[in-house]
């Protein structure tokens, strides 16, 4: 009986690449599960579309799109950081890492800026004003505030995540040789990047 | 890493490409850029309904392919990431395509 | 990860004792069969209420319900056969248990993320039964939770769909463990065109766990967000579509179906050769059907909303790409029975359940293209003859399938043998209360009998006593077939390696497996996977 051969390929085996593939096969997840509200976004745009371009006008667009640059950036740093790891310059993958984590909570404070003076006038789903209003715009507001609320959740899940990998950096298990956590932290950064991008045109740029 | 894997699908070698930090800048101007576009063709844009949805859309389309190919590093990787992502958009566009032939042509 | 490694001559059960070692584990047999207890358990809640439907449906009128029981009967019979039973049973037992073996590899791609999966199934089961006992009770909207009724009724409709939301997730991930899994973990010497078509079925299935779940995922997510808000997304009275709720919950619930058939496609793919003792006829194209199966199957989903008021345009497309996807399927049918001619056929119980697999899914299969033609579906749509065709491919499709996969690997994860006779007996009551439980409505839908009704016509009754009658030699089939099974685990004969002369990587190592899967290194033939010498 043969007890010293060793499966070539394992599941217990580290595999970058394995890593990898499986973070995306997430993003594809999460791509799918904006997408069926964007398929919905659509519909009602279409349906609905003066109401559309009319609720619009209570979005600032200038909010919008400083919020737009701050997650270009972010993404701009999170990428610099694996760069930073690659070169061994840890030190400075962390600060990058630090800086795309502010760049959230930049991101945030902007928005609930926005959500607030929301409230303020009452457009939130349930408040006096926004039941006198009419179905189409009643439906603009509840996608914007579902679908910009899900995106957030997804900036505090990927601002949490990247805060882990700080931690990790810390204690040595993402190193220059072992950095597939950061990078699939950075993707992930990236998706939360990618669904503003959509976003912002089709909530504050209609016209 | 992996011994004695040799996946055909990828063929990817231990070799690790890094993308320098200037490459990262001009990308992130590149889409600066774009969403300077964006916003002024809607601002300052006519009231071409249909055409500005889409080229709204476009325009983010190329941010967003931007952002894929090169912040998610996609344009370095091996091609299955590619076709995996090709796959996932031709479906969610046929999901679109399908749906609007119902809503488009209803009454 | 680096463990120390337990002798090979331990099985996977002797490793480790005790239930901790079972709740912790990320030994992917151990999964599976925590995943094989839950979902037997589950199916047989599920197989109880539809006990009780039949016999409510027995006579017309009320015979031991009320009306709006009834309905909460047939919908939580739905919630938990389809989310609960049809769409994990495959691949997270037997996918599980034997994808990393037959493609000579030791485990799943991620084991702790396959253990996380099985905590969401529970979970999210645990979840469903809830809705049996607070509030206003189960829903009553049927399974597919239609709006603007499941947005309206005072039922536990949110609990249920917070539910199918969990195992959406336990779903979506061990899709993503096996598509990892298949393209990182295969031996060295076997790719894709050497793997088992098991393996196949499953990698197609993957990709639709993947990648149809998340879009029922954020549906349910609005129908709650319409109970709790009353924005108007789907009810018509505030300017909502009902139409669209349809569109969003098909775009994931029809590939689904697709989820439920083709692991069982995979199994009987594996059982047919092995009981022929012939290699598969058409291995790339029953490969490659799985793949445009589960391609084309994105685009159906318009076939189950051709009378809800569609424009005509999209119904004639949706007709037309309903009768393409039929095409893979058949190409799959004409395979297994060409590589049965000629072979040398060994009747043991697999092989009962992979033919009487192959007559029910053809009966299933044109039962649905009858509802795929718009012309013969306005008259069928929502009668008993649908009832008929999705039980025709989910039930005596992949649930015999199933039962296929049980007396097959049996052996080989348990280590003993179970009673031949005794399996034949059950399998024979199992295929005659199938077929009379289930042929009955295809003639029932075509008089014109509604489905989800309490109450009928008194011309139907003769089929409806008939089909009930069905339903009571079926369970006594399955209450032979799970002694049996029972028997065979407590004191069957010791089962070899091979008891079945099976030629994929499974039947070379022990039976049950050591912890590492193999005791000595597979060998992969360089002829395919079905080498018969």
């Amino acid at each position: 009986m043969d007890t010293t051969f060793v499966l070539p390929n394992s599941g217990h085996h580290r595999d970058d690449m394995s890593s990898k593939m499986g973070m995306w096969l997430f993003l594809f997840t999460e791509l799918l599960l904006f997408g069926g509200l964007f398929l919905v976004y659509m519909i009602y745009r279409f349906k609905y579309h003066d109401a559309f371009l009319h609720a619009s006008y209570d979005l600032n667009v200038w909010f919008g799109g400083v919020n737009t640059i701050v997650l270009l950036a972010s993404s701009m740093s999170v990428a610099m950081s694996i760069t930073a790891m690659q070169k061994g310059n840890i030190k400075l993958s962390k600060n990058l890492i630090w800086l795309t984590i502010i760049a959230a909570g930049i991101f945030l404070v902007i928005k609930s800026f926005e959500w607030s003076a929301k409230f303020e006038h009452g457009l939130f789903p349930g408040m006096e004003h926004y039941n006198s209003m009419g179905n189409g715009e009643r439906l603009f507001f509840f996608l914007y505030f579902f679908m910009t609320g899900l995106h957030a959740l997804h900036v505090i899940i990927g601002a949490i995540f990247l805060y882990f990998i700080i931690r990790a950096i810390q204690k040595q298990k993402v190193r220059q040789d072992k950095y597939m956590f950061l990078e699939n932290g950075g993707l992930y950064w990236h998706l939360v990047d990618l669904i503003w991008i959509y976003l912002f045109p089709l909530f504050y740029l209609i016209h | 890493m992996n011994p004695g894997n040799h996946d055909k699908t990828t063929g990817q070698e231990a070799h690790v490409h890094i993308v320098s930090y200037k490459e990262h800048a001009s990308t992130f101007l590149g889409l600066i850029l774009l969403t300077i576009m964006t916003v002024t063709v809607s601002v300052f844009g006519a009231d071409l309904y249909t055409l500005t949805v889409l080229t709204a859309l476009a325009i983010a389309s190329a941010k967003a392919v931007v952002v894929a190919m090169y912040f998610m590093h996609l344009k370095y990787d091996p091609k299955i990431y590619k076709a995996m992502l090709g796959v996932v958009l031709v479906l969610f566009i046929v999901f679109i395509v399908l749906t609007l032939i119902d809503y488009l042509i209803r009454n | 990860m680096s463990t120390h490694a337990p002798s090979p001559d331990l099985t996977f059960f002797q490793v480790a004792k005790g239930i901790k070692s079972w709740i912790f584990t990320v030994d992917h047999k151990r999964i599976a069969l925590l995943y094989f207890y839950s979902i037997v358990t589950f199916f047989i809640v599920g197989v109880i209420l539809g006990f009780l439907m039949r016999l409510e449906l027995i006579a017309p009128g009320k015979t031991i319900v009320e009306a709006h029981t009834y309905n909460q009967l047939f919908t939580l019979h739905g919630v938990i056969m389809i989310f609960l039973f049809i769409i994990p049973v495959v691949p997270a037992i037997f996918g599980n248990f034997f994808l990393p073996i037959m493609i000579g590899t030791d485990d799943v791609s991620f084991p702790k993320v396959n253990l996380l999966s099985w905590y969401l199934y529970i979970l999210g089961g645990v979840l469903a039964l809830l809705t049996l006992v607070v509030g206003d009770g189960p829903p009553d909207t049927g399974w597919t939770f239609y709006a603007p009724y499941s947005v309206k009724t005072g039922t536990n409709v949110s609990i249920a769909v917070l539910a199918a939301f969990i195992l959406g997730f336990s779903s979506i991930l061990t899709g993503l463990n096996f598509i990892v899994t298949i393209h990182r973990l295969r031996y060295p010497g076997m790719g894709f065109f050497q793997m088992p078509l098991f393996a196949w079925a499953l990698y197609a299935t993957a990709w639709i766990q993947v990648l149809a779940t998340p879009i029922v995922g954020i549906t349910l997510l609005m129908i709650v967000a319409e109970r709790v808000f009353g924005v108007g997304l789907f009810d018509p009275s505030i300017g909502g579509d009902p139409i669209l709720y349809q569109h969003l919950f098909w775009i994931y619930s029809h590939p689904a179906v697709y989820i439920m058939v083709l692991p069982a496609m995979g199994i009987i793919s594996e059982i047919i050769p092995t009981f022929s003792q012939r290699t598969i006829f058409g291995y790339k194209a029953i490969a490659y059907s799985s793949l445009a199966i589960a391609f084309v199957g994105y685009f159906v989903w318009g076939h189950h909303m051709f009378t809800s008021g569609m424009s005509g345009p999209a119904r004639i497309v949706f007709s037309i790409l309903t009768f393409l996807v039929a095409i893979p399927s058949a190409v799959k049918v004409f395979n297994w029975v060409a590589t049965m001619y000629k072979g040398s056929i060994d009747v043991k119980p697999p092989m009962l359940y992979a033919m009487a697999f192959i007559f029910q899914f053809l009966i299933g299969g044109l039962t649905g293209l009858v509802i795929g033609a718009l012309a013969t579906d306005v008259h069928l749509h929502d009668t008993y003859f649908v009832v008929g065709h999705f039980h025709y491919v989910m039930f005596g499709g992949t649930g015999f399938a199933f039962f296929g996969a049980l007396h097959y690997w049996f052996p080989k994860i348990w280590g003993r043998m179970y009673n031949i006779q005794w399996a034949n007996i059950a399998f024979t009551f199992l295929f005659i209360g199938f077929n009379v439980l289930y042929f009955p409505m295809i003639i029932l839908g075509m008089m014109g009998m509604p489905r989800r009704y309490y109450d009928y016509l008194p011309e139907f009754q003769m089929l409806n006593v008939i089909s009930t009658v069905g339903s009571w030699v079926l369970i006594f089939g399955m209450i032979i077939m799970i002694v049996n099974l029972i028997n065979g685990y407590r004191k069957g004969a010791i089962a070899s390696r091979n008891p079945w002369g099976g030629v994929t990587l499974e039947w070379q190592t022990k039976s049950p497996p050591p912890l590492q899967n193999f005791d000595k290194a597979p060998e992969v033939s360089e002829h395919g996977p079905y080498d018969f010498k």
